[in-house]
């Protein structure tokens, strides 16, 4: 039960770390193929969407490791240490990300 | 039997031999203390060199040597005090601590110990031989191409940091998975995760970030020697090759390397200062949530040393935002000391606080610097000028040797039994302390007015002469200190005082041993009841060493400790350990051979030396093991436990483990390098596609996929009694039919030199024929092990480590594979 406990410990960061490639990869692929001169509504570039979707996702799957660890029977050491890690993950993937609402893609 | 007598015996089988027979030393205590004293004499030397580079830079008028040796002289200071020094000191001091902190007799793979140490030493060795040859490395610590590409640096200058470098790695991830392994399976009864001492939990954590940050690094030296050597143009822009591959790759492994320095240090901080502030670490949870959340952040800044190489804002604002937020949890750390501190009343202000003091002053400056240059419009005035000199030294001298220093005052008692009067360590701190804040604090200065790094002069009119000159003068007075500093260490261990036990007053487990330590750390290993930071050393030592505890007693001229499941801490398996040898130096010289030949291009002798290197470290298990299956060992309180060998995931099992994710980060690293190039390079794509020719290429699939089958039976077949000598044999013949397919797959692809898509296209099938090499040769060693009656139903272990290997290796094949018709069809498609 523990060694589970010991592998969610690293849950939070792993997924925040997993939103980081995937943003950071997406990111060059769309610059690569000029996915910021696709516009899908507004002044919303293929290019933006995608990202935000990817921020999104990644937030969202945060927000439920969380909820999910906060959820968990036996508050013991590890699993509660778990649980502060993924809170601190979630609150880093917002800050570290949260640029894909503003800053231009390709410049 | 007595406690005298116990002492004894323990002491006739887990000594070093006298004389040569030093070179045949395994222990943990011994290899500790080696690594320390070899990682303190390459401190020794990289210090020369900055002095020298100091009084190069001390005015603009100097003209001590001239751009070929300072370029040699700065790029030898960063690579000896990176890899020579910092890493090889915190791997000593895990060595000799771990151990006994844990209530362990050993670390789980004493041989493995060895063998990184004679790694390091002859991987350094080489190093500063080319330097004393004049011919050492002179492209700056971080080898950028194209500069260290064979165009700008065709002498072997930089394949001396190629190859020397990589070897010494070596030890580095052996030294990874010895931590992992012991920190999780070799600890005392009753010790769960919880328990741990927090030295543990950062040296556990850093070891992980070991396991995932070197593999870049090794990948990227193996791709760099073999644009030098066979130009495959991995870093070639003409030919679809991009220097900035070499960054990713360095930096992947360079930002991490920062915070697996500091974090043991830390994790030293977080030891002592409870013990002066007698009172328990404050926040012992947030501080381990805040490693965790340090270990993974440290590997989301790497692009913040490439923030003017013309990557888009966006990928900038990431990197930016993770690197102020790596401050957070830093400073929850810092928190917790000052709160640690406060909680306990007045601190006893030993010579370890004073250091302690220093390093927080020092490290917190580096760290505000280095917010500022984690701001990307700053990052871009302060980039390559002394600004980054200044903030790097602030945070690497602040955040690791201000500590060690400490941890040396602390610890040495520990090593020699003796207690210093300290009458120097006081002067020495002083004079080191001012002298670095005025060697580097005007740098922060002359790097705002402009002076960039790593020239050897610059013009009078600059005016930086006065800033320079007191940062030379500082750099000498701070020489000075560390003097003093040496002269004290050896005053105490000459002169010291004696002391009974535990003289700081500490709660942890290290200072139940008896001072300085016997070879066995313990003479009856304890049961922990409590967190491993609230024991009482002083009872327990004694207790233990009358071998009231488990293991007390000698049984078969074994080297016996626990192991432990992982989380828990219950008591699983009696590990035995190997014995005194001196194969770990056979193999370490055999390695060092392979080096040497791949330095001085003699290739044809380099595959001969690199069989014999891999046969010398398979040898090592010869006589390991039983030839009859065990029942239950006693280990004392009337409990029993099977041996280590016959248990379902003993230490060496974890170790192919984590072995195996170590080399997965390596092919990961390798599938984004090509990934990289055909999205970022320029001249791409190329004339022609190139990716695994259908035919070998589905036969090659078939042929891994039997492989990992036929392991498995093999381990099915020895489970029910049976021989498993017809399922090895097919299992290697069809790993070694899949090397002979890698190869004629790796043959087809057309000109590797032409273009950096040919050639990682090469890498990637020659990377997974490796992979099935190994394979091969750990089915034929399943036969050896059945053949010298070494395997049976019970005693399995040695297929079940070999199961693991051939699973990964038909996965990693089959995703080589698939990985070149990707990359051809997007070729392909790009054309």
């Amino acid at each position: 039960m523990t060694g589970r406990a010991l592998l969610m410990l690293a849950a939070g960061f792993t997924l925040w770390a997993a939103a980081f490639v995937a943003l950071y990869a997406m990111l060059s692929v769309g610059c690569r193929f000029g996915w910021d001169e696709v516009v899908l509504f507004g002044n919303v570039s293929l290019q933006r969407a995608q990202l935000v979707a990817i921020f999104l996702v990644a937030v969202a799957a945060g927000a439920a490791l969380a909820l999910a660890l906060r959820r968990r029977a036996g508050w013991s050491f590890l699993w509660r240490a778990a649980y502060g890690a993924a809170l601190a993950a979630l609150a880093a993937s917002v800050l570290s990300f949260a640029a894909v609402f503003g800053l231009s893609a390709c410049v | 039997m007595s406690a005298i007598r116990l002492h004894r015996a323990l002491a006739e089988v887990w000594g070093t031999p006298p004389g040569i027979g030093r070179l045949s030393a395994v222990n943990h205590t011994v290899l500790g203390k080696r690594f320390i004293v070899a990682a303190f004499v390459f401190f020794a030397i990289g210090g020369l060199l900055a002095m020298l580079i100091r009084v190069q830079l001390a005015t603009s008028q100097t003209a001590f040597v001239g751009p070929e040796l300072y370029g040699q002289i700065f790029t030898m200071h960063g690579t000896v005090m990176m890899f020579l020094f910092a890493i090889p000191m915190f791997e000593g001091l895990a060595m000799y601590l771990l151990p006994k902190m844990l209530g362990a007799r050993d670390l789980a793979f004493p041989r493995l110990s060895a063998y990184g140490f004679w790694c390091y030493v002859f991987g350094g060795s080489i190093l500063i031989a080319a330097l004393l040859a004049g011919v050492a490395p002179n492209g700056g610590w971080f080898m950028y191409t194209p500069l260290s590409s064979s165009a700008y640096t065709p002498g072997i200058n930089a394949d001396v940091w190629l190859l020397g470098i990589t070897f010494v790695e070596i030890s580095a991830l052996s030294a990874a998975v010895e931590i992992i392994v012991s920190v999780l399976k070799v600890r005392a009864p009753g010790m769960s995760l919880a328990r741990m001492p927090i030295l543990a939990w950062y040296l556990l954590i850093t070891a992980f970030m070991m396991l995932f940050g070197f593999p870049p690094l090794i990948l990227g030296s193996i791709l760099l020697e073999l644009e030098r050597a066979f130009d495959l143009p991995f870093f070639d822009p003409l030919r679809g090759g991009d220097p900035l591959l070499w960054q990713h790759l360095f930096w992947l492994f360079g930002h991490p390397e920062v915070y697996i320095i500091f974090l043991p240090a830390a994790g030293a901080v977080s030891t002592m200062i409870p013990t002066f502030a007698r009172h328990e670490l404050v926040g012992y949870r947030a501080v381990v949530v805040a490693v965790v959340a340090v270990a993974f952040l440290s590997f989301g800044l790497w692009v913040h040393h490439m923030f003017t190489v013309g990557i888009p804002h966006l990928a900038l604002a990431f990197f930016s935002a993770a690197s102020g937020l790596v401050a957070v949890p830093t400073a929850v750390q810092i928190f917790a000391w000052i709160a640690t501190l406060a909680q306990g009343g007045r601190p006893r202000l030993s010579v370890p606080m004073l250091h302690l003091g220093g390093f927080l002053f020092v490290f917190v400056i580096g760290g505000l610097t280095g917010v500022m240059v984690a701001m990307v419009p700053f990052n871009w005035q302060a980039h390559d000028t002394h600004f980054v000199v200044a903030h790097l030294h602030y945070v690497l001298v602040g955040g690791f040797v201000f500590p060690m220093m400490a941890a040396a005052h602390y610890w040495l008692p520990h090593f020699t039994g003796r207690v210093a009067e300290h009458t120097l360590a006081v002067p020495a701190f002083w004079l080191i302390f001012a002298g670095f804040n005025a060697t580097f604090f005007p740098m922060h200065l002359t790097g705002l007015l402009g002076m960039p790094r790593r020239v050897d002069s610059y013009p009078a009119e600059a005016g930086w002469d006065g800033l320079n000159l007191f940062s030379s003068v500082g750099g000498f007075v701070m020489a000075a200190g560390f003097a003093l500093f040496v002269v004290d260490l050896v005053v105490q261990v000459r002169f010291g005082k004696g002391f009974r036990r535990n003289p700081w007053g500490a709660r942890t487990l290290e200072w139940a041993t008896p001072t300085p330590p016997p070879p066995y750390a313990f003479a009856s290993l304890p049961r922990i009841g409590d967190r491993a930071d609230r024991l009482d050393p002083d009872r327990l030592g004694a207790e233990l060493a009358a071998g009231r505890g488990y293991l007390g007693h000698v049984r078969n001229g074994w080297m016996e400790t626990l192991g432990v499941d992982m989380a828990s801490g219950r008591p699983g398996e009696v590990i035995v350990l190997p014995r005194q040898t001196y194969r770990p130096l056979i193999s370490g010289v055999l390695t060092g051979l392979f080096v040497l030949a791949l330095l001085f291009k003699l290739y044809w002798l380099s595959l001969p030396l690199l069989a014999l290197a891999v046969a010398s470290l398979f040898a090592w298990t010869h006589g390991i093991g039983t030839r009859d299956d065990l029942e239950p060992l006693p280990i004392g309180h009337g409990e029993a436990l099977p041996v280590h060998w016959q248990t379902a995931r003993p230490p060496s099992w974890w170790a192919m483990v984590f072995a195996i994710a170590a080399d997965v980060t390596m092919f990961a690293s390798l599938l984004f390098g090509a990934l990289f190039l055909w999205l970022v390079a320029p001249g791409w794509p190329p004339s022609a596609a190139t990716g695994a020719a259908l035919p070998p290429a589905l036969l090659a699939a078939l042929a891994l996929g039997a492989s990992a089958v036929l392991g498995r039976r093999a381990l099915a077949v020895l489970k029910g009694g049976a021989s498993p000598v017809l399922s090895l044999a097919a299992c290697a013949a069809a790993q070694a039919g899949a090397v002979l397919l890698f190869w004629i797959l790796a043959a087809q692809v057309p000109a590797p030199t032409a273009h950096a898509h040919h050639a990682t296209v090469f890498v990637i099938l020659a990377y997974a024929g490796a992979r099935a090499a190994f394979g091969a040769l750990l089915a034929l060693y399943g036969l050896w092990r059945w053949r010298d009656g070494y395997l049976s139903a019970r005693r399995s272990l040695d297929l079940r480590i070999g199961r693991l290997w051939h699973d990964y290796a038909a996965v990693a094949g089959l995703v080589a594979l698939a990985a070149t018709v990707l990359l051809a069809w997007l070729v392909r498609a790009a054309a």
